[in-house]
């Protein structure tokens, strides 16, 4: 921690009058482990380090980064920095933000995480492996059983007195099966994340992922038709990085965003809250403060449908002005990017009722467990999309019937939103974003 | 960028183990990446990366560690941790490094670093410029330029010494155009392994206009109908459709994990015989193209369909030892912090006899695809999709109305089987491919294409 430190401070050391400085540090070691037919297939073992700086100088904005700098590297992106500055345009709204306290989130990082032995992840991720196959004689293959786990440290400093630290840890587990039924091949997926391998039970995982392969098994495609949707966890989660991409100040203040205009109106069904919460110390996303300094906080975006404002950075609540204030989501990409905005904990409020009471509901429609193409079939800008999807046909009483495959779905964000008829009570996380099984009236189901 | 005495130090590190072979991967790369949006250059960012990691594999098994040091004590950690992936006791040998060197590919006629910012600034000024002058409807322009050096050196025991510079340039435009609510969007993104020469022949002017037009041609769209129809792909999109449908499942890492719908299918006409396809790393200053994989094994043209009958996989060594192929060249890696991983590089489909308009005249009804986001294949299963960002009607073989929001589904062998047309134009397009959590630059190139049959994901029913 107090190498990074030093690194950040040798940043402020060089600034110079009449400009702001600020240096973001971040070093993080990782270990994956992933097994395949009973033995070891890979380990990674990681260990980076790196070091951005943003220099303001006359309303302009530069930035410059090194992985692993001396301190005298450090000096040198600063100038750097200062050169980029310089070839920009002047914009009022650059500036860095002034300190404010923060509460540390300690929770983030747990020690005992941390110490686990190499030997220990090996036996997780073959134990994972080798149970995966033995679950159901259709799934005696994986295409990924694999476990890893990170330690990563975080240090920032300006020119306007942020001087912040944190570390965290965090652990993930995976498995992708394949069930094989003649010449058939279905995959299924799940994944799930914590604070540390130790807190992670990986039986259930891997029981959905083999679950998730058999149901589609004998999958065909559907006819064409408008039909009511639910969207369960895996599926919903595709869409709401749309949605954060629309929700965004800057692509809002840049005209790129179809909910500009629509502050204070019901954009969606009643059913429907979406919060940003970074200070939620049990979701992925969760953080002390975020990649300028500014404290994390819960911003409540859509509230029973009607829409209430928009995620923020200093850059983006200064340029939109009318008393607007930072919500602390200055996200980074790490050290090789300028603080954009970004989530943190992005989630859909779970309702109150169980799966088996919105399947009950939608009779004749189909529950979606995957889709396809999402960074492709759906534009934030316009709102609209088209993806590919796989799921179960849902029939009286919300039973699941046939699988299928090879069908899109598609709509537009304001439609989809509006079409919610009920969520349920499963929110589940899926790295920063989280969502329960989603209910939707109608959508457009293409096949033959 | 190491001397060989200190790599061979890491490699006999690497091997304490045995293990069939180690390698090390040591990278540099400088980079330059100027924002212009909303009117204004943004942000100007440069950066400086460097690092290398440390692989040793033996049968199916590998290890991997990386830092971004690259002092003596920090390779030799790598590689103790590294080998700890084994379990043999008994170390193995080093061959003598000895250079390779390459044909010079991805040679750089004007090296970027030497154009001042500004310069590179007023590249931006001309995409936004000329987007605007398009139409009173542009609404926004987003213009990216970025360039980059990456300094590379390949060591590995049996004796491989390779290092070898990849420029890389890109110039991208993105636009908005606004009529009333309808919003729609235009992006035009031309990239190469090359120098600042390819702005002659992919000029600023160019890529704004393109993706404006894009934009405002969007504005006057209907929603795309639903259903199966027939579809005819404009040259250089099919290569995208290729790319996800066939050339991931193609990839020897799926197939060796049974996870891949071409296994044991060498030598079966798996496509329509008008498809002819290649992965061709060889490609003078192509996006996808380089003198040696990450491995340091030699590029190659490495043919995937002859006649639509299927010829081969694409191979890296871990795989071409365990299925008794031959390597060809298609290990790659996003930076230092990765293990190489299966790649496509190039990957086309050849041109065929008929004449691209010809084709649209004998479509009675279906679309005509001339814009893709991309797509994404489950090489398991053979489902794939593929985003169509600029579409129109086909009515009675004239093209009509735009349309969009659509998506095409469908098996990609199924779908590679009813191609009944194959035009002889040919175009590329560059794109990023994401696998396994990595990105890798890949280009995809075809002639114009018809699909007799493909399910349209729109709304319209």
């Amino acid at each position: 921690m107090s190498e990074l430190r030093d690194l950040v401070q040798a940043a402020m050391a060089a600034a110079t009058d009449g400009e702001q400085v600020e240096a973001y540090a971040e070093e993080e070691r990782r270990t994956e482990v992933s097994a395949l037919r009973g033995e070891v297939e890979g380990m990674t073992f990681a260990e980076s380090r790196g070091v951005g700086v943003r220099v303001i100088r006359d309303e302009r904005l530069g930035y410059a980064w090194a992985a692993d700098p001396s301190a005298d590297e450090v000096r040198d992106a600063v100038a750097r920095a200062r050169e980029n500055a310089a070839l920009a345009e002047p914009d009022p709204s650059n500036a860095l933000p002034e300190a404010a306290p923060i509460d540390p989130m300690p929770e983030l990082f747990r020690a005992e995480s941390a110490g686990i032995a190499v030997d220990d992840k090996v036996r997780t991720a073959l134990d994972l492996e080798r149970y995966t196959v033995s679950r159901d004689p259709r799934v005696t293959k994986v295409d990924l059983a694999q476990v890893g786990d990170q330690v990563s440290r975080v240090a920032i400093a300006s020119t306007t007195g942020v001087d912040l630290g944190y570390e965290r840890t965090d652990a993930f587990v995976v498995a992708v099966t394949l069930a094989v039924e003649g010449d058939e091949t279905q995959t299924g997926f799940s994944f799930a994340i914590s604070r540390g391998l130790d807190q992670l039970p990986w039986e259930p995982i891997a029981d959905e992922a083999v679950d998730r392969a058999v149901q589609m098994l004998g999958a065909a495609k559907p006819e064409t038709s408008k039909v009511p949707v639910i969207l369960d966890p895996f599926a919903a989660s595709s869409f709401l990085g749309v949605l954060a991409g629309a929700l965004n100040a800057d692509d809002v203040l840049k005209g790129r965003s179809l909910f500009a205009d629509l502050v204070g109106q019901e954009v969606g069904s009643s059913a429907f809250t979406l919060i940003d919460d970074g200070r939620r110390a049990d979701g992925p996303g969760a953080c002390p403060f975020d990649g300028e300094g500014v404290a994390s906080g819960r911003t409540e975006l859509f509230t029973a449908g009607v829409l209430n404002g928009f995620l923020h950075s200093t850059y983006t609540a200064r340029r939109a002005g009318d008393g607007q204030r930072s919500t602390g989501n200055a996200k980074r990409g790490g050290y090789k990017s300028a603080p954009g905005v970004g989530t943190s904990n992005f989630f859909v409020e779970a309702g109150d009722r169980d799966v088996a009471a919105l399947l009950a509901d939608a009779d004749g429609g189909v529950l979606i467990m995957d889709v396809s193409g999402v960074h492709s079939g759906a534009n934030p800008i316009s709102g609209e999309f088209s993806v590919g999807a796989t799921g179960r046909r849902i029939g009286p009483g919300g039973a699941l019937g046939e699988p299928l495959r090879e069908m899109t779905i598609a709509s537009t964000l304001p439609e989809m939103l509006q079409g919610v008829r009920a969520v349920g009570s499963d929110l589940r996380f899926f790295s920063s974003v989280g969502t329960p099984s989603v209910l939707i009236g109608e959508m457009t189901l293409a096949g033959v | 960028m190491l001397d060989r005495d200190l790599v061979t130090d890491v490699l006999t590190a690497a091997r304490r183990k045995g293990g069939d072979v180690a390698e090390v991967f040591v990278e540099e790369r400088s980079s330059t990446a100027i924002r212009l949006d909303d009117r204004r250059v943004e942000e100007l960012t440069s950066g400086l990366d460097r690092g290398a990691g440390v692989r040793v594999f033996e049968g199916a098994t590998y290890g991997y560690a990386y830092s971004n040091r690259l002092d003596r004590d920090s390779l030799l950690e790598a590689a103790a941790a590294a080998s700890a992936a084994l379990a043999g006791d008994a170390p193995g040998q080093i061959v003598d490094l000895t250079d390779r060197t390459g044909p010079g590919t991805n040679r750089a006629e004007r090296d970027p670093s030497t154009v001042d910012a500004a310069t590179k600034v007023g590249w931006l000024r001309t995409v936004d410029d000329v987007a605007r002058d398009v139409s009173l409807e542009v609404a926004q322009v987003t213009g990216i330029y970025f360039d980059s050096l990456q300094r590379r050196l390949i060591a590995t025991s049996d004796g491989r010494w390779v290092q070898e510079d990849r420029p890389r340039i890109r110039l991208v435009a993105q636009v908005v155009a606004k009529r009333g609510d309808v919003i729609q969007t235009g992006w035009h993104g031309p990239a190469a392994c090359a120098g600042v020469e390819f702005l002659d022949e992919h000029p600023p002017e160019g890529t704004g206009r393109r993706a404006a037009e894009r934009a405002v041609a969007m504005l006057d769209s209907i929603p795309a109908p639903a259903g199966e129809m027939a579809v005819v792909v404009a040259n250089g999109c099919g290569g995208v459709l290729f790319h996800e449908a066939v050339g991931h499942p193609l990839e020897a890492d799926a197939v060796d994990k049974e996870a891949s719908v071409y296994r044991g299918r060498i030598g079966e006409q798996c496509s329509s015989e008008l498809i002819n396809g290649v992965d061709d790393a060889t490609i003078p200053n192509g996006w996808g193209s380089y003198d040696f994989d990450d491995e340091g094994t030699p590029a190659e043209r490495t043919v995937l369909f002859t006649d639509g009958v299927l010829q081969g996989f694409l191979q890296d060594r871990m795989r071409a030892a365990r299925m008794g192929a031959d390597v060809t060249g298609n290990a790659r890696r996003e930076s230092y912090a990765y293990p190489p991983i299966v790649r496509m590089t190039n990957t086309n489909i050849l041109p065929g006899a008929s004449d691209p308009d010809q084709i649209v005249r004998d479509t009675e009804r279906g679309i005509y695809v001339t814009g893709l986001g991309g797509g994404q294949v489950n090489p398991a299963s053979g489902d794939f999709v593929f985003g169509v960002s600029e579409g129109y009607l086909i009515e009675h073989g004239e093209i009509t109305t735009p349309v969009r929001g659509a998506n095409l589904i469908g098996r990609a062998i199924d779908v590679m089987r009813s191609v009944d047309a194959v035009g002889s134009d040919f175009e590329t397009w560059e794109g990023v491919c994401g696998k396994d959590g990595q990105g890798a630059p890949v280009g995809s190139g075809s002639p114009t294409l018809r699909i007799s049959k493909i399910t349209v994901g729109g709304t319209g029913v």
